[in-house]
């Protein structure tokens, strides 16, 4: 016999509690599982489960939040007015009703809210996607980075190198963290069926894919032995590339692929999604020689690791901590001042600006939200002070105040539950736009982007700033009905609202407003303006109608320097002789471009320093075309020519700041330099300064205006196997392109270009992380100087209905209407100049958070603060003006009628 | 003197002649049912236990209790009859009804 199917015994217990003063308990107990067995039979158990869940919910509702008290009541539901439900229910209808009957004050409400609430989410959506959740994988949270860091770099996390990963490596075996690996980046050039590509990859060490808990959806990952450099031609691919390069052929497993010259054997396919870091699309084997594994200074090397079971991330840290000490100890010379920090994989992988700014935006959006607060509650005050008479009135007749303050409750709780479906529509359109407006090609460095959307985190962020507001806004008028005394409100002349307790509460409402209004707009006007400043302002060079392209040389295809030397030579020429192109040019780093090339210099006749004390300046190799392509101003001496070849004697050109900087006496020209280790070149010309990178906030303390010192050497004397070619053209840039493409196959087809674009394209991509902040931060100012206007305007549209009869006096006893406006807008006067005074300190502190949070890019201005208040003081007298001139023309007659 | 027959809502005239149509069978679940089936009107299951409690303790409904049956985990089955409080109730309200009525139907065709 099968047995009878039973109800959710859990539920049902529940239900059985919730039922204790229930005259029927058993019979709805029985009744219930008879008609459970029935639906079981019919529509199967799971169903059955979850109507069964619905009617415990319902009825535990009905009986036992109705519980009114007393043993087992045959009249439960009615005998107090109904259960709790019923007058809940009640309430809801009351306070819709009375909502419905002033649709425009509800409208303005819930609207103000679905802004206050909606921006706030979305900053949320942001954090979440970017900082909290930034990746779908296996138990994320036990994935971590260990850091080098050093007193020397700030504080910052810096990547480690070869020789301490392999000592932790050793040393943490069977400690906190297993399956420690390390990975390179590795730009690899894919030569294939079709034309060839630079694919982004990386060097990783076999257990890597351990750490992360990932496995290939073809074929294998490494293996341990394949870190051996004699093993390491192994490759494994992304879904992505797999499907892209080589049609989801899954006999690839096993076939050799050529990349960067040489051949790799292809061992795996990972599965789709599986792109971590960076979007990457191949992995291959990381292997240290000899000399590599003992190099403790070029710290390349990113470390990824898994918290060994039972271990906490703190363990982990110590543990680390030890070692490094230990390490310091052993090798004082390269790690004295070294030491390191685990992180979680999330806070690892985000840019350390990242946590900064989006505090910041965090913080601006509830800035916004306590505005709309202030703002909901002089409105909801507004009410309430006119709802005066009805409920004393209502006292008086024994209504009790638990009931008052409970239906002021529900129309809050109500204005939330209505502002929440638009709130939620803001929070989703704003990261719709957000997301769309982020390039690809940078999207993929910042972990979480794609993630960005409406997920449930950031639906109960809503939820959650829904509760708060409904908390702040809604308490304060329920407190002050509460507060009403019978007798005063009955013998009160009818004017509403007018108790000096209301009025102070109201008008600190609205101090508080601008207070937090100036601040926003301080810091919005901050990062507007360094935007323009780094997109608007002469940065040294032309970069209009300049398009930019990219090569890797492989090491394999171009071993040596004068290889090299005759690629670039090569595709300079053919690029200059592809139709619209007027003249090229190719640099080893173009001024805005993501990466930077620096050195360390030794002057004639200065004391050697060790090579970490040495002087830097960031370090060019140009072609001789580079100063006129790119419009660089030759300002002494002369510019590269093509007699600056590798056998001539070797030359230099430096930037002004450069030569103010080490010759501030003499001039550049006919001076010496050299790279340490290399020749002696003689300087022969000064060009105009260039800014490199804007945002490049590590320099900026030491280079105020960008303007970095810069040496310049001819590619002929210096080849680099990292090129970016720069191609002025006749008309549009992106016009050339194919004949650009073509141009480089001529010279080599197997080699591939990449992140081909304008310059100028370039530029604003540089200045995209800023322009977000400074979108996101305008976007929230406008929000606060809107909402606390409008507030201004309505508590002294308030204040001046109250006043009526009073400013009819006035003016029957002789005050002119010119008296009467300006009374009210001293008034208003009062409030804005309290709200910027407190708003200037609010504002000074925000903008040295911001200051800190970016690294000093953006700086603050005591004019700019300062013009600031006063627009704001401004517009706020201009919001105050209608209800002035409303007083101004009051009509005595009218006035003292009003009783 | 016999008691006057108290008054009965919509809801708890349609429970009453619910029970006296299934007779033997009358316990909540079916009630419940047949005035899905033949009023329809859906009433939750919380509105139905309470609308029988008020009868009962109006005197109009009487119950008594079944054996205890294994499909409803051991738990007896509660059985309406409907009372002679109940039927003069009825009985009343149908009259009311009915006067009311009388005259209408021409009216209520041609509207």
């Amino acid at each position: 016999m099968t047995p009878l199917p039973a109800p959710p015994r859990r539920v049902e217990r529940l239900l059985a509690r919730a039922l204790a003063r229930a005259i029927y308990r058993d019979d709805i107990l029985g009744d219930l599982q008879e008609a459970f067995a029935d639906l079981c039979a019919k529509r199967g158990a799971a169903a059955a489960r979850r109507w069964y869940c619905g009617q415990a919910l319902r009825l535990a509702i009905r009986y036992g939040a109705g519980a009114t008290g007393g043993a087992r009541s045959p009249h439960p539901p009615t005998s107090h007015g109904g259960t709790l439900m019923d007058r809940l229910l009640m309430d809801i209808r009351l306070a819709a009703r009375s909502l419905a009957k002033r649709p425009t004050l509800s409208a303005a409400v819930v609207l103000t809210l679905a802004l206050g609430i909606g921006a706030n989410a979305a900053v949320f959506g942001v954090v979440d996607a970017l900082l909290l959740h930034p990746y779908d994988m296996h138990d994320v949270d036990r994935i971590v980075m260990p850091f080098t860091t050093s007193p020397q770099w700030n504080g910052r996390r810096e990547t480690v190198s070869r020789a301490d990963f392999l000592d932790w490596r050793r040393d943490l075996a069977s400690g906190s963290i297993e399956h420690l690996a390390a990975t390179l980046w590795w730009d690899a050039n894919l030569v294939g069926r079709d034309e060839p590509e630079r694919v982004l990859g990386f060097f990783v060490s076999p257990a890597f894919f351990d750490a992360l808990d990932a496995h290939a959806a073809i074929g294998r990952t490494f293996l341990a032995d394949e870190e051996v450099p004699a093993n390491a031609k192994r490759i494994v691919l992304s879904d992505a590339l797999w499907r892209r390069r080589f049609g989801a052929d899954p006999a690839i497993v096993g076939r050799p692929v050529l990349a960067d010259g040489d051949q790799w054997l292809v061992v795996g396919v990972m599965p789709a999604r599986f792109d971590f870091p960076m979007g990457a699309e191949v992995w291959a084997p990381l292997s240290f020689d000899e000399s590599a594994a003992r190099n403790r200074t070029a710290h390349d090397l990113t470390v990824y690791g898994r918290l060994a079971p039972g271990r906490t991330l703190a363990a982990a840290d110590a543990e680390l901590r030890t070692i490094t000490q230990r390490l310091a100890r052993e090798h004082p010379d390269t790690n004295a001042q070294l030491g390191a920090a685990v992180y979680t994989v999330s806070r690892g992988m985000a840019d350390v600006g990242v946590p900064a700014v989006l505090a910041l935006w965090q913080a601006a959006g509830v800035f916004v939200l306590l505005i709309a607060c202030a703002n909901i509650a002089n409105l909801l005050l507004a009410r309430a002070a006119e709802r005066e008479r009805e409920i004393a009135i209502r006292l008086a007749l024994g209504s009790s105040r638990g009931r008052v303050v409970r239906e002021s409750l529900v129309e809050s709780g109500l204005l939330v539950a209505a502002a929440i479906p638009p709130a939620l529509a803001v929070a989703s359109a704003s990261l719709r736009v957000m997301h769309a407006f982020m390039p690809a090609r940078i999207v993929r460095f910042i972990a979480g982007w794609d993630r960005m959307g409406l997920d449930w985190w950031t639906i109960g962020a809503a939820f959650a700033c829904a509760a708060l507001a409904a908390l702040i806004f809604g308490t304060l008028p329920a407190w002050q009905t509460a507060r009403g005394i019978v007798g005063d409100a009955l013998k009160s002349d009818g004017r509403t609202g007018a108790g000096p307790g209301r009025q102070r509460v109201r008008r600190a409402l609205v101090v508080a407003e601008i207070a937090l209004a100036l601040p926003l707009l301080v810091v919005a006007m901050m990062s507007v303006s360094t935007v323009t400043r780094s997109l608007g302002s002469w940065q040294g060079y032309d970069p209009t109608q300049v398009l930019t392209l990219r090569a890797i040389l492989p090491e394999a295809r171009y071993p040596d320097a004068d290889s090299r030397a005759r690629f670039a030579g090569a595709a300079v020429d053919a690029l200059a002789q592809a139709s619209g192109v007027r003249e090229a040019a190719v640099a080893n780093v173009l001024p805005a471009i993501d990466s930077n090339a620096t050195s360390a210099i030794e002057l004639p006749g200065r004391p050697a320093v060790e090579s970490s004390k040495a002087p830097r300046v960031d370090y060019r190799a140009v072609s001789d075309g580079y100063f006129d392509v790119l419009r660089v101003p030759v300002l002494a001496g002369r510019a590269f020519t093509a007699g600056d070849r590798k056998s001539s004697e070797p030359v230099a050109i430096v930037s002004e700041s450069m030569a103010r900087k080490f010759w501030p006496d003499t001039s550049a020209i006919g001076e010496h330099v050299r790279i340490a280790g290399g020749p002696w070149m003689r300087v022969i010309g000064v060009c105009g300064d260039v800014v490199h990178d804007w945002f490049d906030y590590s320099r900026w303390a030491d280079h105020g205006n960008g303007r970095v010192p810069t040496l310049y050497r001819p590619i002929a004397q210096a080849p680099s196997g990292v090129l970016v070619f720069a191609v002025r053209t006749a008309g549009d840039p992106l016009g050339v392109t194919a004949g650009a493409r073509a141009a480089i196959a001529r010279v080599d087809a197997a080699q591939p270009i990449f992140e081909m674009m304008t310059m100028r394209q370039m530029q604003r991509d540089r200045a995209i992380s800023l322009q977000y902040i400074a979108s996101v931060m305008t976007a929230f100012a406008a929000l606060a100087l809107v909402l606390a206007l409008l507030g201004l305007y309505a508590v002294m549209t308030v204040l001046v209905t109250q006043r009526v009869r009073e400013i009819g006096v006035r003016i029957a006893l002789g005050a002119t209407t010119r008296d009467v406006a300006r009374l009210t807008l001293s008034q208003a006067g009062r409030l804005t100049a309290i709200g910027i005074a407190i708003g200037l300190f609010l504002a000074v502190a925000l903008g040295r958070a911001m200051e800190a949070g970016l690294l000093g890019i953006v700086s603050s201005d005591i004019r700019v603060t300062a013009a600031l208040a006063a627009g704001l003081a401004a517009a706020a007298v201009g919001a105050s003006y209608l209800p002035a001139r409303r007083a101004a023309s009051v009509d005595p007659i009218v006035a003292l009628r009003t009783e | 003197m016999k008691a006057k027959a108290p008054y009965l809502g919509e809801l708890e005239q349609q429970i009453l002649l619910v029970v006296l149509r299934l007779g033997d069978e009358a316990y909540a679940n079916p009630i419940g049912e047949r005035l899905r089936t033949a009023a329809g009107r859906r009433v939750a299951r919380g509105a139905l236990y309470t609308a029988l409690e008020r009868l009962e303790a109006k005197g109009c409904l009487r119950s008594t209790m079944g054996a205890p049956l294994p499909e409803r985990g051991g738990r007896a089955r509660r059985y309406f009859t409907v009372s002679a409080a109940g039927m003069g109730a009825l009985r009343r309200s149908r009259r009311v009804l009915l006067g009311l009525w009388d005259g209408l139907e021409s009216k209520l065709e041609t509207s």
